[in-house]
């Protein structure tokens, strides 16, 4: 495990990451099931107008993806810290042990508490991953010169599926993103969407060469 | 990471002159001092492993003794692994062979001779059958013919441009040879002028062929443009010739080869087809000797003039065809032709023609529809050419509307100049030439279609005899020939023409579905060869695989049973072969041969691999390494079985080579070491923006439009690099060497022989290909016009002398170059991090640099060697693209080292990928029209072989080639001097190297084979299949005796210092 702390935090050994849990309320439970099948949803209703204009299409779908992932967020997901709107805050102060503690006792504590992490989460994956992951896209091939559009919708599309709630719940602790990068987390459903959503893009390239 | 290593040594008063020759000393007796030195390591029992690993040279007498003895084994172990290799290159060479001669397609050459006075088919109305002098089969419209083959002319360059109503701009090759429309349009009567449609492939010797019998080519006769054989089927020359006309040839040498002593010797100029750089010696030289034989005085010395212009193809290859240069050429053509008219007299038939037209590169060999369309124009002074039509006067607009085929050119000159048809014509007359100046002889039509097609009727016969065709598979043909005959019949004696018109069509129908038959009986493959091909392919690819991923510890304490028990095999096997071939005479003799050798040697190889079973493990992966290797090989294979992803194979590798990139940086996050991770990721975000960089270098192929642009030359209709691509050599030549020196600097290996290397020589050699490549274009671009010959001259000289500072100062250096190693004496205690200390106490220290990378610095020194000599045979933007692929391999050999890989097959695998990639960027495409035949003349004036195809070969798989000497370093970087096996590593990862070629041959083999009725067969699969078996054999080659080979020299070097492990 990596001992390596950057900000100049003293080097102790960090406690192995644990899977995150859900949290434990009814809603939380029942929409974590649904979210999926909403998405699906989602891309299934909009794929004729994706396949005939991408940019609109791409563009319109945004929209609704970025409402279902904040809600799903809020819903379903502890938020990053424990006090209040700390999703950008000091990473060096949480501990990965305590946050199952802490997190039954935050289910009331409404827009402070979820609302805004999650519009943080949302924020920065736009800000930050989007762009990464666009550059990554043309890394791998997508045209450099043309169709700047599509693929930063491509890029933000991604992002949003599996940026945003790994933000919401690690919020940017560089060690706990570095282990993320490593793929040294544990496999949670938000480590596991992520790892999902981008696996899922790279095969989504394979039919690319295809005339038919 | 070990920099570099600190021995403390005891406080002996040793001066560091002494200490230095004693530690590279090599077998001579050492120093009294260090002696000392020897035993206090000897005492040290706990230091005794590290010691060997740190490798410091025995010196002892037993130590020597060991060295000496290992040195000993090393070289045969060294030797067995190269026969090892060796053997299954010939299993692939056996396997390809095999495959190949039941794939590419063959046809039974018959002997049969047409003659004179043995017509088809009973005397068509009352006309006799004579002798040559009134015409053998149907009375003769010519007495002498004048054939101008203007090679490439392709049928767009004749018509105008913009066609009526278009609104594109015209390109050089537009609208610069008018003449031929001119004539058509104006002079309908005297003109004609056709698209003039090519057999693939569209090879000029193959086009000759076809040109000359009126027979299908096949494939198998692609190969052999550079060495052209006669022609010994019935021809057009030949019946010329027998009827004593005598034939006169003036330009492409080509005509020789094909049609030994059938050419007047006194009046028959031939010129070096060849040389593709040079536009106008055979074009001057044809035009100086045909219009004296045009004059008056001399036209009774010959009856046929063949005159082969090569200027306009040999501009197409080399600027392509939207170049002034093609435009003057074309422009030369227009007035060489506007003079024949004025110069020819009446009884003679001035024919003017492509041989297959271009691609918008200028260059040809496949079937797209730029290269196989040509053009044809006849003119005559007599009004004898007609149309079916008023409105087919006007040639077509594309050569998409009434298209002749380029073997009804046969029958057409046959009796229009009286000869008899050959005997192995398919074509048809054509029917300008013989409907008669009013347009209505369907008669005479319909007699020349009559005979053309009796002999079609009595070839075909005779090949269904000589081939045992059961009658069924042209019972169609024959349902025609027997309609064609009552029509004839029922409109014997009646002169109305449309009775004739209907016979006429009657016979041409006949043809049509004859030719069709011929297509598809001659696309016969021989199935069984082909099999047996795939499966000496796959067998070989089993054994391979076991041998590079299936063998626990060290292989070369194996290698040697393996090649005893297949050699036998092999041996036994080809014995057996050679026996039953004698006993069972009816079955083809090479292939049961090929297939007794192949299954001796699977057999034998078997048994040595049940004899060590013991040491046999699974070869499947476990590793995420592993997995992905595995991966990436098994998805490129099976794509090649969809053209989409043959086509776009060169975005498919960058593709999985950032995959790489990323899971490579991501690993990197993992390791322990801080070092590492920083050192691991730098480079892997390094690797990944390269391979991005690279894939901005592109030629694309037909296929590939309108999603692509390519940047490989200065525009899409050129061959010649732009201005600023010559900048790209220059920079290469100041940043490269400073790059690899920066990956020897990070262990301090840059020093000795590397210094002088990298810094002076390599340079030096990269500036002197970037002049070159700037004198190219100035010769090209004729931009000093006064230096002439001087350029030519003195770039082939600058040519010359980067290769000897490649090959021959560049392996001096590789050959007799002490390991990269320096040694510093401290006198305080080093306080440096890397120290290692090896024996304790003293005040002084010797400190070694460069020794954490002996083995790889000495090696990779081959790869820079390797990089320069193909670096001068590739055009500017390659030389880019292979001094990426070189900057990638560095920093590939540390993202091994930093993630600790060189056990997995990950390395040699991405180096395959890699070179497959660079493949594309070096501005290849698996067509064969992106073969850059002009790389014969870099460093030379004229043909000479071996060298010429060796020049062409390293051009095409530059990178292949690159990529393969680069394979040991991957397993040689930064490893311990001592460390035991590392030969076996060396050959586990050629192993693995391989094992990616050979599956991809063998996946284009399997799909080629299986989509052998595929539309796209000729245009994608096949090209690709080709490709894939070039390489691997080639790629075989340069394993075998470039890398393993250089591996010996760089292992003596380093053992000369450090001794061999014991």
């Amino acid at each position: 495990m990596s001992t390596t702390v950057i900000g100049g935090a003293p080097a102790k050994p960090r406690a192995p990451a644990t899977p995150i849990d859900l949290l434990n309320n009814d809603t939380a439970k029942l929409y974590t099931h649904m979210h999926p099948i909403l998405v699906l949803s989602l891309y299934a209703y909009q794929f004729p107008s994706i396949v005939a204009d991408p940019v609109t299409g791409l563009t319109k779908t945004l929209i609704p993806l970025s409402i279902l992932q904040v809600v799903y967020v809020a819903l379903c997901l502890p938020p990053t810290g424990s006090g209040s709107g700390s999703a950008s805050g000091q990473p060096e102060k949480r501990k990965p042990g305590e946050k199952k503690k802490v997190v039954p006792g935050k289910v009331e504590s409404g827009i402070n508490g979820k609302i805004i992490p999650a519009f943080l989460s949302l924020l920065l994956s736009t800000v930050v991953a989007a762009p990464l992951l666009t550059t990554t896209l043309v890394l791998f091939g997508a045209p450099i010169t043309t169709h700047h559009a599509h693929t930063l919708l491509c890029g933000a599309h991604i992002a949003f599926l599996s940026i945003i709630p790994l933000v919401y719940v690690h919020g940017v602790d560089g060690a706990t993103w570095r282990e993320a990068v490593a793929l040294l987390l544990p496999l949670d459903e938000v480590y596991g969407g992520m790892l999902g959503a981008v696996s899922g893009a790279w095969l989504g390239a394979i039919p690319i060469p295809l005339d038919w | 990471m070990q920099l570099l290593i600190v021995l403390k040594i005891p406080s002996h008063p040793v001066n560091g002159a002494t200490r230095l020759k004693t530690v590279q000393m090599d077998n001579g007796e050492p120093e009294p001092s260090y002696e000392g030195i020897a035993a206090a390591f000897a005492k040290a029992k706990a230091e005794k492993e590290k010691q060997e690993a740190q490798g410091l040279k025995p010196t002892s007498v037993d130590a020597g003794k060991a060295s000496r003895a290992g040195e000993v084994h090393f070289k045969a172990a060294h030797g067995i692994v190269i026969a090892f290799f060796t053997w299954i290159l010939i299993l692939h060479v056996l396997g390809i062979y095999l495959f190949t001669s039941g794939f590419l397609l063959t046809r039974l050459v018959l002997d049969h001779k047409s003659e004179c006075a043995v017509p088809p088919i009973e005397g068509a109305l009352s006309y006799s059958s004579g002798s040559p002098e009134t015409g053998c089969w149907h009375p003769k419209t010519f007495e002498k013919a004048i054939i101008i083959l203007v090679d490439a002319l392709r049928y767009d360059f004749t018509v105008p441009f913009p066609a009526d109503g278009s609104d594109e701009t015209a390109h050089q090759f537009h609208n610069a040879i008018p003449v031929l429309y001119e004539t058509a349009v104006n002079h309908p009567n005297n003109a004609f002028l056709l698209p003039f449609i090519a057999d693939p492939p569209t090879t000029t010797l193959q086009r000759l062929k076809g040109l000359t019998t009126g027979t299908l080519p096949t494939f198998i006769d692609a190969g052999s443009n550079f060495a052209a054989t006669a022609i010994d089927e019935d021809n057009l020359i030949a019946q010329l010739y027998n009827s004593s006309k005598r034939i006169v040839h003036l330009g492409d040498d080509t005509w020789h080869s094909l049609f030994p002593g059938y050419f007047e010797p006194n009046l028959t100029r031939p010129y070096d087809s060849f040389n593709v750089w040079d536009l106008h010696t055979v074009d001057n030289g044809v035009t100086d000797h045909l219009f004296p034989l045009m004059h008056s005085s001399n036209t009774s010395k010959w009856d046929v003039v063949i005159g082969h212009y090569l200027g306009v193809d040999h501009a197409g290859h080399r600027y392509g065809p939207d170049h002034p240069a093609m435009n003057a050429k074309l422009n030369q053509m227009d007035g060489i032709i506007r003079r024949m008219i004025n110069q020819l007299d009446d009884s003679t038939l001035l024919v003017v023609m492509g041989d297959h037209g271009m691609d918008a590169k200028g260059d040809h060999g496949g079937e797209s529809d730029d290269e196989i369309q040509a053009a044809l124009w006849m003119y005559t002074k007599q009004k004898v050419f007609g149309r079916s039509s008023p409105d087919y006067i006007t040639p077509p607009a594309t050569a998409k509307d009434r298209p002749v085929a380029q073997i009804d050119l046969v029958p057409t000159l046959s009796l229009l100049l009286g000869m008899p048809v050959p005997f192995n014509n398919l074509g048809k007359p054509i029917e300008e030439a013989f409907i008669g100046a009013k347009g209505d002889g369907y008669q005479n039509l319909a007699i020349v279609n009559r005979l053309t097609a009796a002999q079609i009727h009595r070839y075909q016969h005779e090949y269904a005899l000589a081939r045992g065709i059961d009658e069924s598979t042209r019972s169609s043909s024959l349902t025609l020939w027997t309609a064609a005959h009552a029509a004839w019949d029922l409109a014997n004696g009646k002169a109305h023409a449309g009775h004739y018109q209907s016979v006429y069509s009657a016979f041409a129908a006949y043809q049509q579905e004859t030719l069709s038959i011929c297509r598809g009986l001659w696309a016969r493959f021989d199935i069984p060869r082909m099999l047996n091909g795939v499966i000496i392919l796959f067998s070989t690819l089993v054994v391979l695989g076991v041998y590079a991923r299936g063998i626990e510890g060290d292989r070369t304490e194996l290698t040697p049973a393996l090649l005893i028990h297949g050699g036998i095999g092999t041996v036994l096997g080809s014995i057996a072969g050679f026996a039953i071939t004698f006993a069972l005479t009816s079955l083809p003799k090479e292939h049961v041969l090929v297939c007794a050798a192949a299954l001796g040697g699977m057999i034998g190889v078997s048994s040595a691999f049940w004899y060590i079973r013991l040491r046999l493990i699974s070869p499947f992966p476990t590793t995420i390494w592993g997995w992905m290797s595995v991966g990436f090989t098994l998805l490129l294979s099976i794509g090649f079985a969809a053209n989409s992803f043959t086509i776009w194979e060169d975005e498919i590798l960058l593709y999985f080579l950032c995959t790489f990139g990323v899971v490579a940086a991501l690993s990197s996050f993992r390791q322990k070491a801080v070092a590492d991770q920083a050192l691991g990721c730098y480079h892997s975000v390094l690797f990944i923006i390269l391979t991005r960089i690279a894939s901005l270098s592109r030629l694309c192929r037909e296929e590939q439009m309108p999603y692509c642009k390519s940047t490989y030359y200065a525009s899409a209709n050129s061959s010649t690099s732009a201005i600023w691509q010559l900048a790209i050599p220059y920079a290469i030549a100041l940043l490269i060497p400073v790059f690899i020196q920066g990956y020897y600097q990070g262990t301090r290996s840059y020093q000795g022989s590397a210094v002088m290397w990298l810094n002076l020589a390599l340079r030096f050699g990269l500036l002197l290909s970037a002049a070159f490549w700037t004198m190219d274009a100035a010769d090209d671009g004729d931009w000093y016009p006064w230096l002439g010959e001087t350029i030519k001259t003195s770039k082939i000289v600058v040519a010359q002398i980067t290769f000897a500072i490649a090959l021959a100062f560049g392996y001096s250096t590789f050959n007799w170059s002490k390991p990269l190693l320096s040694i510093e004496n401290q006198a305080t205690s080093s306080t440096s991090q890397h120290a290692h200390v090896a024996a304790d106490g003293g005040r002084t220290s010797i400190t070694i640099f460069g020794y954490a990378n002996v083995h790889g610095s000495r090696y990779a020194l081959l790869i820079t060697v390797w990089y320069l000599a193909i670096a001068l045979v590739q055009k500017p933007m390659g030389a880019g693209a292979l001094a990426i692929a070189t900057w990638q391999i560095f920093s590939l050999l540390e993202i091994i080292d930093t993630n600790k890989l060189s056990d997995s097959p990950i390395g040699p695998i991405v180096l395959g990928l890699l070179g497959s990639f660079h493949f594309f960027k070096t501005g290849h495409q698996a067509t064969l029209a992106s073969i850059q035949w002009e790389t014969a003349f870099i460093p030379l004036r004229t043909i000479r072989y071996p060298w010429s195809p060796l020049l062409v070969i390293l051009n095409h798989f530059g990178a292949h080639i690159l990529c393969a000497v680069a394979v040991p370093a991957i397993v040689l970087w930064k490893q311990p001097p001592k460390k035991k096996g590392l030969l076996g590593d060396v050959a586990k990862a050629v192993g693995t190297h391989l094992l990616f070629y050979a599956t991809v041959n063998l996946a284009t083999t399997v799909w080629a084979g299986h989509l052998r009725r595929h539309l796209m067969l000729y245009r994608i699969f096949s090209p690709r299949f080709m490709v894939g078996g070039a390489a691997l054999v080639i790629v075989d080659l340069f394993c075998i005796f470039i890398a393993v080979g250089g591996t010996r020299i760089s292992f003596l070097s380093v053992a000369e210092v450090f001794g061999f492990p014991g």
